[in-house]
C-alpha cells in the first residue's frame, strides 16, 4: 500500500497552493453555484501568514494572481480544487493526520482535531473494515474548517459517521474528499443539531466497478440555525451505486439547503443512484432549499430524485392522540420515528447504534 | 353511559352528513349500526372521536354526564371512549408495544394514577396478545406498519384490550377478517367486554353478529338512525337489504 499511499497523499495541496488557490477563487459569492444557498456575508475575511486576504492579488483585478510554482504532483489536483471550504484548513496549516490502515484490517476509531481547523487523511487498505467517528473539535475561534480525505481500498467496508451533541459554534466547515476503489462499500450518516451556521461538503469519486456510496443526514434545527450540504458524487466506473436520503426536521427560523449532484460519466453503463430529500416545517419561519443536479454521459443507467416538504401527518397525528397520548407526546413520536427512518436500513453496526441512541 | 341526541356534523365544503343521530348507550350493551355505504356511520365514530375535518353543527355527545364534544381528542380517549377505524392508520417507525405503553400511561396519567412498570406492562401485553393469538412480531413492529387488513384489525382490539375503554366504537372490525381471525377477534371483543362497559359495532354483515350477539340493531341512512330493533332486524336486513325501509 506504501506506494499508493504516497501518490495519493503526494497529490494533496501544500498550505502555499492552497492559499494560492484560495486567492484565486476569492472569498465565496452568492452567484457561485457551490455557495447559492449559503449566506456567504457571515464568512470573515481569512488572514493567512499574517497576510490579509482582502489585500491578496485576486482582490485587486489589476494584479495577475499568485499561483504557486509548478513543481509537485499536487499541482493539477489543486487547480481543480474549488470549494473555498476544501482549502481553509490546510491554508489555515492545519497540520495533517496521516492514518494508513492495511488491507484486511477491522477496525473502529474516533477522529477529533484538536484545533479550529483540521486535515485528516486515511489510506484505508483492500477488505479492510473500518468504523470512523468522527468528534467535534476543540474550537476556540469563530470558525473552524475540518477537512477528510479518505481514500478506500477494493472491497473495503467503511462507515463514516458523526452525531454531536449541538454545537454553538458561529461558523462551521466540513469537506470530505473520498475516492473508492472498486467493490468498496462506503455508508456515510450524519446527524446535525447545531444552533449556528454551518456546511458539510461531500465529493465522493466512485472511481473502481461496483463501488457504492450510501449517504444519509438527519438535521434536526431550531431558531435561526442555518446548515448547508453540498454533496457531489462522482460515477467514474461502471455498475457503481449510490444513495442519497436527506432528512429535516424543521423548527423556529431554521434553514436547510441541500445541494445534491450525481455525475455518471462516459462508458459507466449499469449504474444505479437514488436521492432522496424529505423535509417536515414544523413552523411557518423554517424554510428548505433543495437543488438536485443530474449529469448523465451514459445511457444504460438508472438515476432518481425526489423531494418532499410538509408537516406531520395529519392522520397520523390523529390516530396516537385519539388513544389518550397529549399532542406534544404524539407530535414527538412522529418526529422521532421520521428521523429514525433515516438509518433503519443500515446494517447493524457502531454507527447504527451511536446514530439511534443520540435520537 | 354513552348519550348522543341530535348530533349534527359536516365536512369541509359544508356538505352535512350527520344530520341528528340520536343513540342511548347503556352498559353492558352492545349495539350494531348497519346501513348502506356512504350513510354516516364511520363518521359518526370520527365525529365521536374528534376528527379535525369534521365540524360539529350541532346536538351533544356525553360519557357518563360528561360532554365529549368540549373535550380534546386525547381527554375524549382517557375518559373511556375507543374509537378502531375502518382503515387503521399506519406509522411506521413507531414501535407497536411503545406506542401501546404511551398510550395506556397517559390514560393512568388522565386518571390520575402512576405510570404502570415495564414488568406489569409487560404481563398485561402478553395476556392480551395470548387472548387474540397474536405473536412476538407485533412487538417488533410499527404501528399497523406494514400489516394485512386482518392483522391491523387484531391490533386494533389488542389496543382496546390494553387500553380498557368504557365505551368502544368499532368500526367495521370484521372487514379483512378470514373465518379464523374473524372468531378470534370476536372471541376477544366477548372477553373484554363486560356488564360495565358498552361496544358500538359497524357492520355490513350478519356474520360479526353471530360472534357478538347486540342487545338494539340500528339502520343509519342519510346521517339519521332511521330504524332500530332487536337482534332479528339484523337477519332481516342480511336477507332482504335496505330497500324495504325506505318503501316502509
Amino acid at each position: 500500500m506504501s506506494t499508493a499511499t504516497s501518490k495519493f497523499i503526494q497529490s494533496l495541496p501544500n498550505a502555499e497552493q492552497a492559499i494560492a488557490r484560495l486567492r484565486e477563487l476569492g472569498m465565496p459569492r452568492r452567484n457561485n453555484e457551490l455557495w447559492s444557498f449559503f449566506p456567504v456575508a457571515k464568512i470573515p475575511t481569512p488572514e493567512f501568514m499574517g497576510t490579509d486576504f482582502a489585500t491578496s492579488p485576486a482582490a485587486n483585478p489589476a494584479a495577475p494572481p499568485t499561483t504557486a510554482p509548478a513543481h509537485s504532483s499536487s499541482d493539477e489536483a489543486v487547480q481543480k480544487e474549488t470549494d473555498f471550504a476544501a482549502l481553509l484548513p490546510i491554508a489555515n496549516l492545519a497540520r495533517p493526520m496521516i492514518r494508513e490502515i492495511a488491507d484486511g484490517a477491522d477496525e473502529m476509531a474516533m477522529l477529533k482535531c484538536n484545533n479550529d481547523f483540521g486535515h485528516t487523511v486515511l489510506e484505508i487498505g483492500k477488505n479492510a473494515k473500518v468504523s470512523l467517528e468522527i468528534l467535534d473539535n476543540k474550537v476556540t475561534h469563530d470558525i473552524a474548517a475540518e477537512r477528510f480525505d479518505i481514500n478506500v481500498g477494493e472491497n473495503a467496508d467503511v462507515e463514516i459517521f458523526f452525531a454531536n451533541p449541538a454545537c454553538d459554534l458561529p461558523l462551521r466547515f466540513r469537506h470530505f474528499n473520498i475516492n473508492q476503489a472498486a467493490d468498496a462499500n462506503v455508508r456515510f450518516s450524519s446527524i446535525c443539531k447545531d444552533t449556528a451556521i454551518g456546511r458539510v461538503s461531500v465529493e465522493c469519486h466512485l472511481k473502481g466497478e461496483g463501488a457504492n456510496f450510501d449517504y444519509r443526514s438527519l438535521h434536526v434545527l431550531d431558531g435561526e440555525a442555518s446548515q448547508h450540504s453540498r454533496l457531489t458524487i462522482y460515477h467514474e466506473a461502471p455498475r457503481t451505486t449510490s444513495t442519497q436520503l436527506a432528512r429535516n426536521l424543521l423548527s423556529g427560523s431554521a434553514r436547510v439547503s441541500y445541494d445534491g449532484s450525481v455525475i455518471v460519466g462516459y462508458d459507466c453503463t449499469g449504474v444505479n443512484s437514488s436521492q432522496l430529500v424529505n423535509t417536515i416545517l414544523m413552523s411557518e419561519d423554517a424554510s428548505v432549499s433543495v437543488k438536485p443536479v443530474l449529469k448523465i454521459y451514459h445511457d444504460d443507467v438508472e438515476c432518481t430524485h425526489g423531494n418532499t416538504v410538509g408537516e406531520l401527518d395529519a392522520e397520523q397525528m390523529f390516530y396516537l392522540v385519539s388513544r389518550g397520548i397529549p399532542k406534544k407526546a404524539a407530535q414527538e413520536m412522529l418526529m422521532r420515528s421520521f428521523a429514525q427512518e433515516t438509518f433503519l436500513p443500515l446494517p447493524d453496526s457502531p454507527a447504527k447504534k451511536r446514530l439511534m441512541s443520540s435520537l | 353511559m354513552l348519550s348522543i341526541k341530535n348530533l349534527k356534523a359536516s365536512i369541509e365544503d359544508g356538505t352535512q352528513i350527520l344530520k341528528g343521530i340520536n343513540l342511548e348507550v347503556k352498559p353492558g350493551e352492545v349495539h350494531a349500526i348497519m346501513g348502506p355505504n356512504g350513510s354516516g356511520k364511520s363518521t359518526l365514530s370520527k365525529v365521536i372521536a374528534g376528527h379535525p375535518a369534521y365540524h360539529v353543527d350541532g346536538g351533544s355527545v356525553e360519557l357518563d354526564g360528561k360532554n365529549l364534544l368540549e373535550m380534546e381528542i386525547n381527554e375524549r380517549a382517557n375518559s373511556g371512549l375507543f374509537i378502531s377505524t375502518q382503515y387503521p392508520t399506519e406509522i411506521p417507525g413507531v414501535n407497536n408495544v411503545e406506542f401501546l405503553k404511551m398510550a395506556l400511561n397517559s390514560k393512568r396519567a388522565f386518571l390520575g394514577q402512576p405510570e404502570m412498570s415495564d414488568e406489569d406492562f409487560k404481563k398485561l401485553c402478553e395476556e392480551k396478545m395470548n387472548l387474540l393469538e397474536m405473536d412476538e412480531r407485533y412487538r417488533e413492529r410499527g404501528v399497523n406498519d406494514g400489516m394485512s387488513g386482518g392483522e391491523k384489525k387484531r391490533n386494533e382490539i389488542l389496543q382496546m384490550a390494553i387500553l380498557d375503554p368504557k365505551v368502544s366504537f368499532l368500526d367495521e372490525t370484521d372487514s379483512g377478517l378470514d373465518i379464523d381471525a374473524l372468531r378470534i377477534v370476536a372471541n376477544g371483543i366477548n372477553h373484554i367486554m363486560s356488564p360495565e362497559k358498552a361496544v358500538i359495532l359497524v357492520t355490513h354483515y350478519q356474520r360479526l353478529l353471530d360472534y357478538i350477539k347486540p342487545t338494539y340493531v340500528h339502520v343509519l341512512r342519510h346521517g339519521k338512525i332511521i330504524l332500530s330493533g332487536g337482534p332479528e332486524l339484523a337477519l332481516k336486513l342480511e336477507d332482504q337489504g335496505y330497500d324495504w325501509i325506505e318503501e316502509a
